[in-house]
C-alpha cells in the first residue's frame, strides 16, 4: 500500500470510528435533528469526499 | 390504490425494461468474459447505477424504512456506515481490476483459487457464496410478493408476487447476460431513485415541512432521535448489523465481480463515485420515509406494514403511489437478477469448471446459462416457505458471507496467506455462522457476523502460518498489481 493510500486509509477509519463512538456517547441524550441523525449524515459526506480526492487521478495517465 | 392501476403500473414496467433488455443486446455473447463481465467494457454512468441497483434492493424502503419506524436513527447509522464500507472499493477496486485484466478472471473466487494456487479454495468460496446468496435472494422474491399483497389489499396474492419477481429475474437475466442486467439496472436504479425521492418531498411537505417533521418527531416519539433510543439499537445490535454491512463491497460476488468490468479506471472511479451519491440519497430518503410512517402510523405491530400503509395513505396520490410500488419491485428484482448471474458464473467457472477436467469456455457458458434459473427456482421455493423478517434473514447471509473477507484482503496485502488459510477460515467459520442462525443463539451477546469475521480472521492468519504458501504465486501476483498501479496512476 502507498504512504498516500494508508493516510487516506487511517483517516477514513477515524471516521469510522467516531460514527461507532459519539452517537452512543455524547449525542445519546440529543433528542433533536441535529443530534446523532446530523452527525451521520455529515460523517457520511466527509467519507464520499476523501473518496473524491482518493480516486481523483485515476486513469490519468 | 387499486388492483387495475397496479396492473397497469407493473405492466408498463415490464415493457420499459424489456425493450431496453432487448436494446443492449450488443456484441457476441459466446464466452464466459462477454456474458458475465460485458467483454471488461463497462462505462463509468451505467455502472454506476446498476451496481447501485445492484446493492440496493426491497430491503431499503420495506426493511431500512421498517427499522427507523421501530428503532430511530440506528438505521440511518447502520445503513450510512455501510456506505463508508464501500470506500474498500477504493483501495480494492483498481486491484480486483488490474488481476482481473492481466488474469483473465470471471469470477472473484476464480481469482482466491489462482491467488492461493488451489483448486479447492475456489470451489469451496463459490459454494459458500451460493449457501448464503440463495437466501438473500429469497428474501428479495418475498419482499415483491409482501408489498404485492399489502398494497392491494391481498388481491394480489403473495404467491403471485413471488412468481412475478422470479420470472422477470431470470429474463432479465437470459437477454444478454450481464448487458440485459446492467442497462435494466440503470433504468430500474433512476426509476427507484426518483420516484421515492419525489414522494418523500410529498411527504414532508404534508406533515408540515422539514421543521414541524422534525418537531412533531421531537416532541411526540424522540426517543428515535437517539441511540439505543427506545432500546431496539443496543450497541450490540448495532455493532452485530453494521460490521457485516461494512464488509459488504468484498464479501458480496454480485458487486465485487462488478470490480472486474469497467472499461477503465477512470470508469472504475466514476462507478464508485457514482454509487455513493446514489446511496447517500437513497439511504436519506428511505430513512425520512421510516419517519413518516412513524409520525403518520404509530404503534403499528408489524413494521414491514409501515411502507405499504404509507403508499396507500392519503398524502401520496395514488398514481404516486403505484410508481414508488413499481420501484420497490424493481429494486428487488435488479438486485436477484445480478445475484442470479453472478451465481451461475460461481457454479460454471468454479464449482463446474474445477470439478470436471478439459472443459472448455463454451461448455461452462452452457452450464452457466442452466444454472440461472435451477437456481431462481431454489430462491422460489425458499421465497413460498414464507420466512418474514426481511431485515433479520437479510444480516444473516452478510453475516455468513462475511467469512470470505480475510482471505480476500490477504489475497492483495499479506504474502503468507496459504491455501489451507482460507479453507479453513471460511468452512470453520461459515459453518458456526450457520448454527448461530440456525439456533438464534448470540454468545456473548454477540451477533453471528461478528463471530464470523472473529473465528474466520483467527483461523485464516494462524493457519496460514503454520503453513506453506503459495510464494512464488503471491509474489508475481503482487509484484505485478504494483507496476500495473504505478501505471495507472
Amino acid at each position: 500500500m502507498k504512504t498516500n493510500e494508508l493516510t487516506w486509509a487511517l483517516l477514513i477509519l477515524v471516521i469510522v470510528l467516531l460514527a461507532f463512538i459519539l452517537p452512543y456517547t455524547v449525542l445519546a441524550n440529543v433528542t433533536k435533528w441535529y443530534g446523532s441523525f446530523l452527525l451521520w449524515i455529515a460523517l457520511a459526506l466527509i467519507t464520499i469526499i476523501m473518496n473524491y480526492f482518493l480516486t481523483k487521478n485515476w486513469g490519468k495517465k | 390504490m387499486t388492483t387495475s392501476l397496479v396492473w397497469w403500473a407493473i405492466s408498463i414496467y415490464v415493457l420499459l425494461a424489456l425493450v431496453i433488455a432487448f436494446l443492449s443486446r450488443t456484441g457476441k455473447q459466446h464466452n464466459m468474459e462477454s456474458y458475465f463481465l460485458g467483454d471488461r467494457k463497462m462505462g463509468g454512468f451505467v455502472s454506476a447505477l446498476s451496481y447501485s441497483a445492484t446493492t440496493y434492493s426491497a430491503f431499503m424502503l420495506v426493511g431500512l424504512a421498517g427499522l427507523t419506524y421501530s428503532g430511530g436513527v440506528g438505521a440511518l447509522g447502520f445503513e450510512l456506515i455501510y456506505l463508508m464500507g464501500v470506500s474498500l472499493v477504493a483501495f480494492f477496486g483498481p486491484r480486483f481490476w488490474v488481476v482481473g485484466k492481466k488474469y483473465g478472471y470471471v469470477t472473484p473466487s476464480e481469482m482466491l483459487g489462482d491467488r492461493y494456487d488451489n483448486k479447492y479454495v475456489a470451489i469451496v468460496v463459490a459454494v459458500t457464496n451460493c449457501l448464503f446468496l440463495i437466501p438473500y435472494s429469497a428474501v428479495q422474491l418475498s419482499g415483491v410478493g409482501y408489498l404485492l399483497q399489502g398494497v392491494t389489499n391481498n388481491a394480489i396474492p403473495y404467491t403471485t408476487g413471488v412468481l412475478i419477481a422470479t420470472l422477470l429475474a431470470i429474463v432479465f437475466t437470459y437477454i444478454a447476460g450481464i448487458r440485459s442486467v446492467a442497462w435494466t439496472d440503470s433504468l430500474q436504479a433512476l426509476f427507484m431513485i426518483v420516484s421515492s425521492t419525489v414522494v418523500v418531498l410529498i411527504l414532508v411537505n404534508g406533515l408540515g415541512g422539514f421543521t414541524t417533521f422534525f418537531e412533531t418527531i421531537e416532541t411526540t416519539q424522540p426517543e428515535l432521535l437517539t441511540v439505543p433510543g427506545n432500546g431496539f439499537f443496543s450497541f450490540l445490535t448495532f455493532l452485530g448489523l453494521t460490521i457485516p454491512w461494512f464488509f459488504f463491497s468484498l464479501s458480496n460476488p454480485q458487486v465485487s465481480q462488478r470490480l472486474y468490468m469497467p472499461a477503465s479506471l477512470k470508469s472504475l472511479k466514476n462507478m464508485l463515485m457514482g454509487f455513493l451519491v446514489f446511496g447517500f440519497i437513497y439511504t436519506f430518503v428511505a430513512i425520512i420515509w421510516g419517519y413518516s410512517a412513524a409520525i403518520m402510523f404509530p404503534n403499528l405491530e408489524n413494521a414491514d406494514l409501515a411502507t405499504p400503509l404509507v403508499l396507500s395513505s392519503e398524502l401520496v396520490p395514488p398514481v404516486l403511489g403505484v410508481i414508488v410500488m413499481v420501484g420497490i419491485m424493481a429494486a428487488a428484482i435488479s438486485t436477484i437478477d445480478s445475484i442470479l448471474l453472478t451465481l451461475s458464473s460461481l457454479f460454471a467457472k468454479d464449482v463446474y469448471g474445477n470439478i470436471k477436467k478439459n472443459t472448455s469456455d463454451r461448455l461452462q457458458l452452457r452450464v452457466g446459462k442452466i444454472v440461472i434459473p435451477i437456481i431462481a427456482l431454489l430462491a422460489y421455493l425458499f421465497a413460498e416457505m414464507q420466512l418474514n423478517l426481511i431485515a433479520v434473514l437479510s444480516v444473516a447471509s452478510s453475516a455468513g458471507l462475511i467469512v470470505v473477507v480475510p482471505a480476500i484482503i490477504g489475497t492483495f496485502f499479506w504474502k503468507r496467506g496459504s491455501a489451507a488459510g482460507v479453507l479453513s477460515s471460511v468452512l470453520v467459520a461459515g459453518i458456526i455462522v450457520i448454527l448461530l442462525e440456525f439456533f438464534q443463539v448470540k454468545p456473548f451477546g454477540l451477533a453471528s457476523g461478528l463471530w464470523g469475521i472473529g473465528i474466520s480472521t483467527i483461523l485464516f492468519i494462524g493457519v496460514s502460518l503454520l503453513t506453506k504458501a503459495p510464494e512464488a504465486k503471491a509474489n508475481e501476483f503482487l509484484t505485478y498489481i504494483r507496476q500495473a498501479l504505478k501505471k495507472e496512476s
